[in-house]
């Protein structure tokens, strides 16, 4: 992997120096923030996450589950009260709403991580520990010969550190 | 997942203009130097944490002595077999209502000042319910058979009753605790990201590096973990709702005058929401003294709680006044005795109790002087939470002393081994807050600094008003 990492400041300097290197087509890009800033999300103009698929899956899976493990072990082991069927839908939906949220849930943080790539093992490769506290950041994954066009186009941007990684 | 806002000219901290919420914070380099100094530890933490320690100890003495000599030492008298144990349970139930309400519900209607409030409700929900969890095991006597509750194939071949209300609990109280736990954890990942590109101790900054997942704030990572937040929260709402309503259930399908109502999933989870603001008064206003964070936890944020703590109260209220009118119009002898006797007869002091500190107190907050108060809003927290668990006590003793037979009507006198575990549910509960405190920031710092306006080259770059 090899690249050049830009170091920014100001966030509006982030988001053209983005928008100008996308529309060069130099390399993947990464743009790293602070915090969430949808101008860089709209600005880069990427597909909606796919998050909510695990999250359909994972739901639907859970509430089977519920249903069917209450079912199941009505029929196995028969326990007849007040006259109610053994296998009584309406208590079972309780079961079958709580292995919805609880399966969802931890399938949509699942979800969220494998489509974030986390967790990650290797930390320092194009990163600087600057960007989790106060400053943006860009890194371009490119070839050697073509570093010195996109550190001037960061620099020409507002970068207030570029340098190349390889 | 916030406002961004324009910069504000004033810096008075307690003073919004629209759009901003934090006048008086302006870089994200104040917001984590500000913040990550509250993991300092302070002589009046340690002093906390003692007492809790202590406080935790009593009851696990007390524990260990129930054990050896039975579940008999308890105040239990036939037929009051729930006594301050379920008592104390709800009351925990209750307050871990608050966090998920506030991270949840608070975050889809994109209510502002949930934003400093959030993380240190959220890790008192954890806590809280941890804590209520203990109590049905302390209270069945053989805590080591606990597990018999959890369907699980076995050689016995035996399975738990599905219809029952307390499976039911297993199940919604479990459910509760590991997506609590999960929220609080996912909301840390980027500011434990912080934490680990601050710490110069190596074993720290490795333990922190593994928490963070190697978390680096890209944009891939923000875009998915955004759209997970919306939908952990679209779950979390409901379950916040039904986790209180399921406990009611305990109560509400037996047949036992003042238990066999209808309005008992709402009534409880109205009484929840009310007592866990209540808790977070009592968390958050010695933070945002002891520690300096005036600015960031602001008077509006605290007289927009009060709000919601008035608002639940006069649902709770309406609540009490409806139980009252329907034993008197539904004319049911037993349930017409039952309320006599609990407002009037053996156990008038704690119904008043429950009345004047749910019902009375509270209407105080009509005023927006005491609104913005925050000796009176703590004070005020404290009488609520010591209403809400009278508001338990009253649903669980009156009831079960004053059943339909008079030759079965009793007493019930909670003993030493009582309360020797109801202090040490709160030595417990803080001293877990207490070291999450010191570990983690007590308010979120990337939320935060979602809120306040980026550093920008151009002046007047527009980014107001969308989320």
């Amino acid at each position: 992997m090899q690249g050049v990492v830009g170091v920014f400041h100001h966030m509006d300097a982030v988001i053209d120096a983005a928008k100008a290197l996308k529309a060069k087509r130099v390399g993947d890009l990464t743009v790293y923030s602070p915090t969430i800033h949808h101008e860089i999300e709209d600005a880069l103009d990427e597909p909606i996450s796919a998050v909510r698929r695990f999250t359909l899956i994972g739901g639907l899976l859970g509430w089977t589950f519920g249903y069917w493990a209450a079912i199941w072990a009505s029929d196995y082991w028969p326990l007849q009260v007040g006259g109610k069927a053994i296998a009584s839908w309406v208590p079972y939906t309780i079961i079958g709403f709580e292995m919805f949220v609880m399966v969802g849930c931890l399938s949509t943080v699942f979800g969220m991580m494998i489509l974030s790539r986390i967790p990650r093992l290797v930390l320092n490769f194009g990163y600087d520990t600057r960007f989790t506290h106060g400053h943006y950041g860009i890194w371009v994954e490119a070839a050697p010969d073509r570093f010195g066009e996109i550190e001037s186009m960061m620099k020409q941007h507002g970068a207030v550190e570029v340098r190349g990684e390889r | 997942m916030a406002t961004i806002a324009q910069p504000a000219p004033t810096r008075r901290p307690n003073i919004t203009e629209p759009g901003i919420q934090l006048p008086a914070v302006t870089s994200f380099e104040q917001v984590d130097n500000e913040i990550l100094a509250t993991l300092k530890p302070s002589p009046k933490w340690f002093i906390g944490l003692g007492l809790a320690v202590a406080a935790m100890l009593t009851g696990a003495m007390t524990w260990v002595f129930q054990i050896y000599w039975g579940l008999g030492n308890a105040g239990y008298a036939p037929p009051v077999m729930w006594g301050v144990y379920i008592i104390t349970f709800v009351f925990w139930v209750g307050i871990g209502h608050a966090g998920t309400l506030i991270s949840a519900v608070l975050f889809l209607f994109r209510a502002g000042y949930r934003t400093t409030i959030y993380r240190a409700s959220e890790a008192m929900t954890v806590f809280a319910v941890l804590t209520a969890g203990l109590f049905p095991i302390i209270h069945i006597g053989r805590p080591w058979k606990f597990f018999w509750l959890i369907p699980y194939p076995n050689w016995r071949l035996l399975w738990p009753q599905f219809k029952s209300p307390l499976l039911w609990d297993v199940f919604a109280i479990s459910t509760y605790l590991t997506i609590s736990t999960t929220f609080l954890y996912v909301g840390l990942i980027p500011d434990i990201a912080v934490l680990r590109d601050r710490e110069t101790n190596p074993i720290r900054k490795r333990i922190f590096a593994v928490l963070s997942l190697g978390w680096r704030n890209t944009d891939r990572e923000w875009r998915h973990f955004a759209r997970m937040y919306l939908f952990l929260a679209a779950f979390a709402t409901p379950l916040v709702f039904s986790v209180h309503s399921v406990v009611s259930f305990d109560f509400a399908m037996s047949i036992v005058p003042g238990w066999h109502t209808t309005i008992f999933p709402p009534y409880f989870v109205g009484g929840a929401i009310f007592s866990g603001f209540a808790m977070v008064w009592t968390l958050i206003i010695p933070i945002r003294k002891w520690w300096g964070l005036e600015h960031y936890i602001t008077l509006n944020h605290l007289d927009a709680t009060a709000k919601v703590v008035l608002f639940t109260s006069i649902m709770v209220g309406c609540g009490y006044l409806s139980e009252f009118f329907i034993a008197w119009y539904g004319g049911v002898a037993p349930e017409q005795e039952y309320f006599w006797n609990r407002v009037f007869g053996q156990w008038w002091w704690s119904a008043w109790i429950l009345l004047l500190c749910n019902m009375v107190f509270p209407l105080s907050l009509f005023s927006q002087k005491l609104r913005r108060n925050t000796y009176w809003l703590w004070t005020l927290g404290a009488i609520i939470n010591i209403g809400m668990w009278y508001e338990r006590w009253v649903i669980v003793v009156p009831s079960l002393s004053h059943e339909y037979e008079p030759w079965q009507w009793t007493d019930y006198v909670p003993t030493w081994v009582d309360m020797g575990f109801l202090l040490g549910s709160f030595g417990w509960f803080f001293m877990w807050f207490l070291l999450f405190i010191r570990q983690m920031p007590v308010v979120a710092l990337a939320e935060v600094k979602e809120i306040i306006p980026p550093k920008m080259l151009r002046e007047g770059h527009g980014h107001g008003g969308h989320h």
